[in-house]
């Protein structure tokens, strides 16, 4: 029975033997790649409940008979009243001095310090295992309790390193899930374009080729130039606001864009404008990615984001995610090149299916492998990108805390060494996962390359 | 003879393919150079408000105007702001050709969106001239003591100085309801006194203009777009110059002034670059020197002990962020608890050299300085290169040609050094490309780090005192620099390799 249970799963295992699962029994033996992954799970983790559990807002607390949850509730305060008295207390969850409060039970996050908050009695650079003092509510000097410990130290102002630290991740990990998920939508699609098209392959009717122009002029100025005062106003308000009126920008554009596809289509039957004509897709868009490349990105980086109205984070996302593309669409290109020439896509080519099909459903699954390789890469260079724009304090509000800028706070006190050695630390091991990581999905998806 | 024709026929299509660089060489600077523009002409505030303002600041409202008018003419002047952006704009229908004319950068904004709004120039350009006639009335408006008989003079100069400050905001404000308020504001202002009825008349147009904006209201034009061509331009002047009264353009190495100390850009540059230039060229050729004998030692004891640590080494030090590297180093070796063995910032002492000093004087004097800065500019790519070498030579050690050398019986240094090396070298020219624009975006962390008085750290000072002018000439001189690092080494790979088609 035993044996034959066996038979049956390799059986099993032979029929459905898939790309996929040969790229992960490969990755799973390149044993550093396969450990980074874990790395980078539990970093995921981290950065998921980093505000439950270094935040200075108690996770559970009875105080005067009333049950509060101020880390995980919505709202910010809580009106107690005194049974006795009648008198009402009104308790703000984020200003409120948990760890001098007598309440009956009360239950710390494992790091009981947000990284935004000052503690006056151990400012200055306290260093972690130095002497750290705690001031009770009688005014009583004495040795710090092991819950409230500054177990990375402080800096200048008393803010706790290790929450710094742990909710500097969110900022990391964002960072890289944003703008390369920005690089590789623009990346993917412009590459899929020039590989699949080429030069010769994109065949349209004159008269549609220059009404699609006319009316990508016409999108622009709709959707742009008689929006920019509105567009303008999105961008000094909030992060929110710039999405939606972009949102509502590019959705005038496809609008018209498309009207005028489908015009040039009906100006294409008239007399001579009916003339065939190849688009270069593939030229304009190697162009543009030689253009993009010989950029000095990290100046052109830092000088967008010095002009910025507002200094938000989400803009540096959005920036390096604009301007890091290239590698994922040169990749992609090169792999689309081979898999048009495949049988597969001739086959399907042949049985008439609409070319969109083509890309999205058929070539695209089978060429996304180098693009991942290009993103674990991408998301590293991008963590880096943007902890050096908050080390050097460019574009970065001062009141987010991320791993840059606890680093740079480093650099005023060199005695302060747990400031320095920590976040870069941190930055150091995440590129390096992520780096190790690239490498490994490379080994594995590259069937080539194995020796 | 045949051997010439086919050198001839080389070097002619090598000639071709290095035009072709050229060629989008061109269009990448021209890019650049619109990007840079872009950026400046987007950035906030007011550059003529500002270089008044730092000459002289505070006093009254109205004298405060009256003697900066002149100065703000001549900056305008100056900055070519007083020219139209671009070669051309898209614009609606509803537009005037000559908005640009109107110096000022908030009343330039409120009269576009006023059109915007409306769509009817005609009234709005009634509204805005009766506005200024306004305002200028009231500027020079000064009560006699007759007429301030029965009022308080403070009193009045208050009030006369509240119509002032609402006229002119209401000269920037463009949304209804707070352009409904200051109107009102001033009518009540304007009604208290008796003397101010030639005002009021004045006034009393501006509102009945105001209002006849909102009558003859022709927003449609704004649907309608249209294409304006100017042949003087901001951007044509910021290339090539007004002729040598104020800017030589760019092209003439001329980069405008300075908005934090007011002299050429040129000038700071041209003092600054020398030492940007001198660390990445240094960075690179350190780099090429140490990387090409540890690769290919790897390479060529592939598996052993030496190429196993060798590549970790070198992959952490790829993933090393170099910011924290250059701290790290500097709280070891530049730090007085620790050891004090080199100093912490600058490129020379703070008295600078001696006089009289020779060049290796100099160079003696400065080593010390340079030794952190150059380790930290150069690991990282040393680092790519050895990894690249490495896996290079690897290749190369594979291929039979080798095997057939090393089964002559030729000694192992010499099929390494002589036959492999050679033709492994391609790849590590080839990313040169990679190397160069890295090292020169790399200084603007380093040379801030150990404040090395280089481009760099310029850029960061400038950032830090929104001094566009010089932050668009960095970027555009390190664009430069950078498309020139991708032709060199696109000319050295066409140079090296014969195999090249140059197609």
């Amino acid at each position: 029975m035993e044996e034959l249970k066996k038979d049956i799963s390799i059986e099993e295992s032979k029929a459905d033997f898939s790309f996929r699962k040969y790229a992960w029994t490969q990755f799973k033996k390149n044993k550093p790649a396969y450990y980074s992954y874990k790395v980078l799970v539990f970093l995921a983790i981290i950065a998921i409940i980093a505000p439950f559990i270094a935040t200075d807002q108690p996770l559970y607390c009875k105080y005067k008979g009333v049950n509060m949850f101020p880390a995980f509730s919505f709202s910010n305060n809580c009106e107690i009243k005194d049974p006795a008295t009648g008198a009402i207390e009104n308790i703000q969850y984020d200003i409120a001095d948990w760890k001098h409060m007598e309440a009956e039970t009360i239950i710390f996050a494992p790091i009981a310090y947000s990284p935004n908050k000052t503690d006056y009695d151990n400012a200055d650079y306290v260093s972690p295992g130095g002497k750290q003092i705690f001031i009770t509510a009688e005014g009583e000097e004495m040795e710090i309790p092991a819950k409230f410990r500054h177990w990375l130290g402080t800096n200048k102002a008393g803010e706790d390193v290790l929450s710094g630290l742990i909710n500097g991740t969110r900022v990391s990990l964002t960072i890289g899930i944003l703008s390369m998920g920005i690089a590789s939508l623009i990346g993917i699609l412009l590459g899929a374009m020039a590989g699949y098209f080429g030069d010769k392959k994109l065949q349209t009717t004159r008269g549609s080729f220059w009404t699609f122009i006319i009316g990508l002029f016409f999108a622009f100025y709709y959707a742009f130039i008689m929006r920019s005062f509105e567009l303008a106003d999105g961008f000094a308000t909030s992060s929110l606001s710039i999405l939606i009126q972009l949102f509502i920008s590019i959705f005038i554009f496809t609008l018209i864009s498309f009207v005028f596809y489908w015009l040039g289509k009906l100006v294409g039957k008239i007399g001579f404008l009916s003339h065939k004509v190849f688009i270069p897709v593939d030229s304009i868009i190697s162009r543009a990615i030689e253009i993009l490349i010989s950029m000095p990105l990290l100046i052109l980086i830092i000088s967008v984001a010095a002009i910025a109205k507002e200094k938000s984070i989400v803009n540096i996302m959005i920036i390096i995610g604009l301007t890091s593309w290239t590698g994922i669409a040169r990749l992609t290109r090169a792999e689309f090149l081979r898999i048009s020439n495949l049988e597969y896509i001739q086959a399907a080519k042949s049985m008439g299916f609409k070319e969109f099909r083509i890309i999205f459903k058929h070539a695209l699954p089978n060429a996304l492998a180098p693009a991942l390789v290009a993103i674990a890469f991408g998301v590293a260079s991008a963590i880096l990108t943007e902890s050096a724009l908050s080390f050097l304090g460019v574009g970065v509000p001062p009141t987010t805390v991320t791993w840059g800028s606890l680093l740079n706070a480093g650099r005023e006190q060199f005695s302060a060494w747990w400031l320095v050695v920590f976040p870069g630390l941190a930055i150091f091991v995440t590129v390096t996962i992520y780096n190790l990581l690239g490498e490994g999905l490379r080994d594995a998806l590259d069937p080539r390359l194995k020796k | 003879m045949q051997k010439q024709c086919i050198l001839c026929g080389k070097i002619s299509r090598m000639f071709r393919y290095i035009l072709k660089r050229i060629f989008i060489f061109i269009p990448t600077l021209i890019i650049i150079t619109l990007l840079g523009f872009l950026i400046s002409i987007n950035a906030p505030g007011d550059p003529v408000e500002r270089m008044v303002s730092s000459a002289q600041s505070g006093g009254e409202v109205g004298t405060q105007s009256v003697s900066q008018m002149k100065d703000k003419l001549f900056w305008r002047k100056k900055l070519g702001l007083d020219l139209p952006v671009f070669y051309f704009s898209v614009t609606s229908y509803a537009y005037p050709d000559t908005l640009y004319k109107i110096g000022d950068k908030p009343e330039r904004e409120a009269l576009s969106r006023l059109i915007s709004n409306h769509g009817n120039w005609n009234a709005i350009e009634q509204y805005h001239n009766s506005l200024i006639r306004f305002c200028d009335a009231q500027l020079f408006f000064r009560p006699d003591t007759n007429q301030l008989k029965g009022y308080e003079t403070n009193k009045v100069i208050e009030d006369l100085n509240q119509i002032k400050f609402e006229a002119l905001s209401l000269k920037a404000s463009y949304e209804e309801v707070l352009m409904q308020a200051k109107i009102d504001k001033i009518q009540t202002i304007l009604s208290k006194y008796s003397f101010l009825n030639d005002s009021k008349r004045l006034f009393d147009q501006v509102v009945s203009d105001h209002q006849n904006i909102k009558n003859t209201e022709s927003k449609w034009k704004n649907y309608i777009p249209k294409i304006a061509f100017y042949k003087n331009n901001q951007y044509h002047r910021w290339l090539f110059g007004d002729g040598g009264e104020f800017s030589k353009g760019i092209i003439r190495g001329d980069f405008g002034t300075s908005y934090v100390t007011k002299q050429p850009i040129s000038e700071v540059i041209y003092s600054k670059i020398g030492w940007s230039l001198f660390f990445t060229l240094l960075s690179v050729i350190l780099a090429y020197f140490v990387s090409i004998p540890i690769g290919v030692k790897a390479a060529a004891n592939r598996g052993s002990r030496f190429d196993k640590s060798s590549s970790i080494v070198l992959f952490m030090l790829y993933s090393m962020p170099s910011f924290w590297l250059a701290t790290l180093l500097l709280m070891t070796f530049a730090n007085p608890d620790v050891f004090h063995w080199l100093p912490a910032s600058g490129v020379k002492p703070a008295t600078g050299y001696p006089e009289g000093a020779g060049l290796f004087e100099k160079i003696k004097i400065s080593f010390p300085y340079i030794i952190l800065p150059a380790i930290c500019y150069t690991y990282s790519s040393f680092a790519f290169l050895s990894r690249t070498m490495r896996v290079s030579m690897i290749e190369i050690v594979g291929q039979d040609y080798i095997r057939t050398a090393k089964a002559k019986g030729l000694p192992e240094n010499k099929v390494i050094w002589k036959h492999a090396f050679r033709n492994s070298l391609l790849p590590i020219i080839t990313v040169f490309a990679n190397i160069f624009p890295a090292a020169i975006g790399g200084s603007v962390i380093l040379e801030s780090i150990f404040t090395i008085p280089g481009m760099g750290s310029e850029a960061i000072f400038a950032i830090q005192n929104n001094n566009y002018p010089m932050i668009i000439a960095i970027l555009t001189i390190t664009g430069f620099l950078t498309l020139v690092g991708y032709l060199i080494s696109d000319i050295l790979y066409a140079l090296v390799d014969p195999r090249i088609s140059y197609k």
